[in-house]
């Protein structure tokens, strides 16, 4: 099967996979409890759009990103909504679509 | 023959057998459950005028022996016999003793006929009078003359001028009520405007705040507050209100940190004052009376402790050209008999009481138990129910499961009350709604029977105390908190191998803290120790242990003599990995202490503590601690603002915040309200622990830590944190048990939300606000109530912050909170709040007891009216 190539806003990778090593990256450099950066956001948004349940994972919209604590001590990205209600959200799951 | 000859030959032969006769007559009727006894001789039998001759000499005499003695003789003579000439000689026997409390204590109970003073002769009641002038005290702001004892006699005469005292007295000595008195006469009619009151622990902290402003009365002339806040301080600098401030050491150290350290206190008084011996806490406390003489070294200091061997050793740090004075006592107010229950053999339901003196023994009889007392627990619980049962009887355990089973084996052998008292129900009702609905105290307390230990929330506590105190709650089941500073007296104490914390078998001196209080003074006559198997070496490896007293040793001093141990810890403590550092919970805290000292000083050779040590020490310490500094940018005022945090920890931790690569703004808590805020404190824990200093250990439990952090500070009430947790176990489908589970949530609240993140978050917040301030990022610093502050008072809004400072405990600020919607109402606003709505507080389902502490704390409108 050839490489499927994805675009997350401003980048742009000739596999799939090498876009999760980089957001895989990207979340290793953060901290649980840490607010993702402006720039890193850009790239998230563009990866959240992504995923198969992407509207009901944005919901009424997105104000930023976080880390947090997801189960058995790990940790990912999570999205947060105008109204206050946020959501944790897969980097595969965004990317390859499952 | 000297007197002092005479004294003794009364008591080894001239009265000896009176003496024995009468001393197994006056124990015996404290004693509940003892089998008849013929052997035991009639008080008709005794020489009562020869007696009470021999009474009135030992009086004389300042040795302890022959103080109880006579006071013996005196208690004897008033409870044995039906004659009034007798009992009034009685009654002038302890007029010499100067206990006039026994005296109108005989008189409320009729056994002895009112108007003393009008039966005895002109030339008695003469001296009766004098006795009665020389022994009473004025106190400037009422006008009013009180009696007191020879301790507070001299407490009261030695405490005035510029001179730094220190107090050492038995408990029952009326130490607390004086010293109150005192304080309040200084604050009134004297030159403080600012005085401090140090309390060990929290619970004390609260209990002294209730007792002054209950002595104060309403409406107040003076403040009196708890709360680390600068606002009533700064009144009293400018000319407002005068203030008495009660703190625990660390919240003097929150409010001198609020203020710039400009924190300048007239009085201070420092409660069980040997507790700057303490592990880890007694340097924080010697650093707050060194912080608080540097500011002002005018400062007057009163140290007060329980029976201490050298009160004097608290004096030897006043500063250069203060006078100092130590007024010591080591005499008793009230009999105290140690007993020992020694089973019978054969025989597991009898067991036989006997009365241990200085060089004596002497039977008392034997005590019969309802069921037979298989396994240690029960045995202490049979006991302690039948010997005890009249009431006002303390059992000690060695832990806080251990206290609850022991007082639910008493309550089933209490017979089922026909009404609860109501203020049993309501303690029982706060139990339920406040912890759980189904807390083991709350069934407990419906029959008279409480256990009480350290973690336990203030409110509950204190009502436990008090309904102590009044004979409603008859047996208490406590544990080593009551050693910790809880002023709480009981008529009977019942002991089987007391341990201090987690498993150390207490020294002679804790062992007589505790026994100590037994014989409430101008409640009851005498004070009953009852000590189990004494001959078992599991239960008492050095025996019962004598009467001992407490000696003072500053923790700085014994860490110090330690010598090697000291060095050792400090050199490895520059280095950078602190998951490898050994015995930091001896040495981490005088460590800080003594490398800020070097910081301030320039070398710890003309600090006041190296007097006391070796010079080659010293030598070696300024060499270690030199290196240390040199490696240290923090000044060292940020140091002195956190007692027992390392400064090179905090140097460290800056160093950290440089070489963070990522947004500055992530090494910020994160607002309690946001979704970031539980993982945020994870992630600050765990960079306190790796630059700082290991607080929060295990790291697997970190996540604990982080979220009753994050719901402590969220306002959340324990039993919502105790409901949750219930849940979470629930949904994991984790076991648990419900005892374990409440206490397991209660010692996370005071330990870690109220204790080490404070300290820890407090520091880390002042480092990372240099680091802002270095890079120019002012902007992110905030402005408002410090975390330290928030974290132990458990509170992030101005609402809950507002219900606080009108005084409420968290609990009923807590309460409230649950149903006031905005949260940002002034103590002006929560008022107006309350008052539209306090009569319908019960319908709303608040507790009747935290209904009493609002009208009690708060002057409503609507109480006024009345």
């Amino acid at each position: 099967m050839p490489a499927k190539p994805i675009s997350l806003g401003p980048m742009h990778f000739d596999k799939r996979g090498d876009a999760v090593a980089y957001l895989k990256a990207m979340l290793r450099r953060y901290d649980v409890g840490d607010r993702v950066s402006a720039g890193d956001a850009v790239i998230l948004r563009a990866a959240l759009e992504h995923h198969p349940n992407a509207i009901a994972k944005i919901g009424c919209g997105i104000t930023h990103f976080s880390v947090r604590t997801a189960d058995f001590g790990t940790k990912c990205f999570w999205v947060n909504r105008p109204d206050g209600t946020t959501e944790k959200f897969s980097i595969t799951g965004s990317i390859h679509g499952s | 023959m000297s007197l002092a000859d005479l004294h003794s030959w009364l008591l080894e032969e001239g009265i000896r057998d009176d003496l024995d006769a009468i001393t197994r007559l006056t124990v015996r009727i404290e004693l509940d459950n003892l089998m008849a006894d013929p052997s035991v001789q009639s008080a008709a039998a005794i020489d009562w005028p020869r007696l009470i001759l021999a009474g009135s000499i030992l009086a004389r005499s300042e040795q302890r022996t022959d103080q109880e003695a006579a006071l013996r003789i005196a208690t004897a003579a008033i409870c044995l016999t039906d004659n009034q000439a007798l009992k009034d000689a009685g009654a002038v026997l302890l007029g010499k003793l100067s206990n006039f409390r026994a005296i109108e204590l005989a008189t409320d109970r009729d056994l002895l006929a009112a108007d003393l003073d009008g039966r005895l002769g002109v030339a008695l009641r003469l001296e009766t009078q004098r006795r009665e002038m020389d022994r009473s005290i004025l106190v400037q702001s009422s006008g009013i003359w009180l009696q007191v004892n020879d301790f507070q006699k001299r407490f009261w005469t030695n405490a005035a001028g510029e001179r730094w005292l220190s107090a050492s007295a038995p408990t029952a000595s009326g130490k607390t009520f004086l010293v109150l008195q005192w304080l309040i006469d200084q604050v009134i009619a004297g030159e403080a405007r600012v005085a401090v009151y140090l309390a060990p622990t929290r619970a004390l902290v609260s209990e002294i705040e209730t007792n002054l402003k209950a002595l104060l009365g309403k409406p107040e002339l003076i403040e009196v507050s708890s709360l680390p806040l600068p606002d009533k301080y700064k009144a009293a600098r400018t000319g407002g209100a005068r203030v008495i401030l009660v703190f625990t050491q660390e919240r003097l150290h929150l409010l001198a940190n609020a203020l710039g350290d400009a924190l300048s206190i007239d009085l201070l008084i420092v409660d069980e004052a040997h507790k700057i011996g303490d592990n880890q806490r007694g340097v924080i406390l010697q650093d707050a009376i060194e912080r608080a003489t540097r500011v002002n070294p005018k400062l007057k200091a009163v140290f007060i402790s329980p029976a201490t061997q050298n009160p004097e050793e608290l004096l030897t740090d006043a500063p250069q050209g203060v006078q100092t004075i130590a007024v010591d006592s080591d005499s008793s107010t009230v009999l105290q008999n140690l007993i020992v229950a020694t089973q019978a053999p054969r025989q597991s339901k009898l067991w036989n009481l006997t009365l241990r003196q200085q060089d004596s023994t002497l039977p008392v009889g034997t005590l019969q138990l309802a069921s037979t007392p298989e396994g240690l627990k029960k045995r202490l619980a049979f006991i302690a129910a039948a010997v005890g049962e009249r009431g006002g009887t303390l059992v000690y355990t060695n832990g806080a499961g251990e206290a609850e089973e022991v007082a639910d084996l008493i309550s089933q052998l209490l017979p089922k009350l026909e009404s609860i008292d109501s203020e049993l129900s309501q303690l029982a009702e706060l139990a339920r709604k406040g912890v759980h609905h189904d807390f083991r105290l709350a069934p407990l307390v419906e029959r008279g029977v409480a256990f009480h230990y350290g973690n336990m929330p203030s409110l509950i506590r204190q009502e436990i105390e008090r309904l102590f105190r009044l004979g409603k709650i008859r047996f208490l089941v406590c544990t080593s908190t009551l050693i910790e500073g809880v002023n709480l007296s009981c008529r009977t104490i019942v002991v089987r191998g007391p341990r201090k914390g987690k498993g150390h078998p207490m020294e002679p001196h804790d062992f007589w803290n505790l026994a100590g209080r037994a014989g409430r003074w101008g409640d009851e006559f005498q004070g009953n120790i009852i000590c189990i198997d004494p001959e078992n070496t599991k239960a008492w490896p050095s025996g019962v242990p004598s009467r001992a007293r407490y000696p003072i040793k500053r923790e700085s001093d014994a860490v110090l003599e330690l010598g090697d141990g000291i060095l050792d810890y400090l050199f490895k403590r520059g280095q950078s990995d602190l998951s490898s550092l050994e015995d930091s919970d001896k040495f981490e805290q005088v460590s800080a202490y003594l490398l800020t000292t070097f910081m301030r000083l320039g070398s710890i050779s003309v600090a006041s503590l190296a007097k006391r040590h070796d010079a080659v020490l010293i030598t070696k310490l300024d060499q270690t601690l030199g290196a240390l500094a040199a490696q240290i940018e923090i000044d060292v005022d940020l140091a002195a603002r956190h007692p027992g945090v390392s400064a090179i920890g905090l140097q460290r931790l800056l160093e950290a915040f440089r070489a963070y690569a990522g947004d500055v703004e992530n090494l910020l808590p994160a607002e309690v309200a946001s979704n970031d805020s539980y993982d945020r404190f994870i992630t600050i824990m765990g960079r306190i622990n790796e630059h700082l200093f290991l607080a929060f250990a295990p790291v697997s439990r970190i996540r604990l830590y982080a979220l009753i952090v994050y719901k402590w500070l969220k306002g959340f009430s324990l039993a919502r944190i105790i409901r949750d947790s219930i849940e979470w176990h629930q949904k994991a489908g984790k076991s648990y048990s419900l005892p374990e589970l409440i206490r397991g949530t209660m010692e996370l609240v005071e330990q870690i939300a109220r204790f080490k993140a404070p300290k820890y978050l407090s520091a880390y917040m002042d480092v990372l606000n240099l680091h802002l301030r270095e890079i120019g990022r002012e902007d992110l610093i905030d402005g408002e109530l410090d975390i330290g502050t928030k974290l132990e008072f458990g509170v992030s809004s101005t609402t809950l912050l507002s219900l606080m400072e009108l005084g409420l405990s968290r609990m009923s600020a807590v309460a409230l909170y649950e149903k006031i919607s905005r949260d940002d109402l002034s103590k002006e606003g929560c008022v107006a709040w309350i008052t539209e709505r306090v009569d319908q507080f019960q319908a709303m389902d608040i507790p009747a007891i935290i209904i009493r502490e609002i009208r009690e704390r708060l002057t409503l409108p609507s109480d006024l009216a009345t």
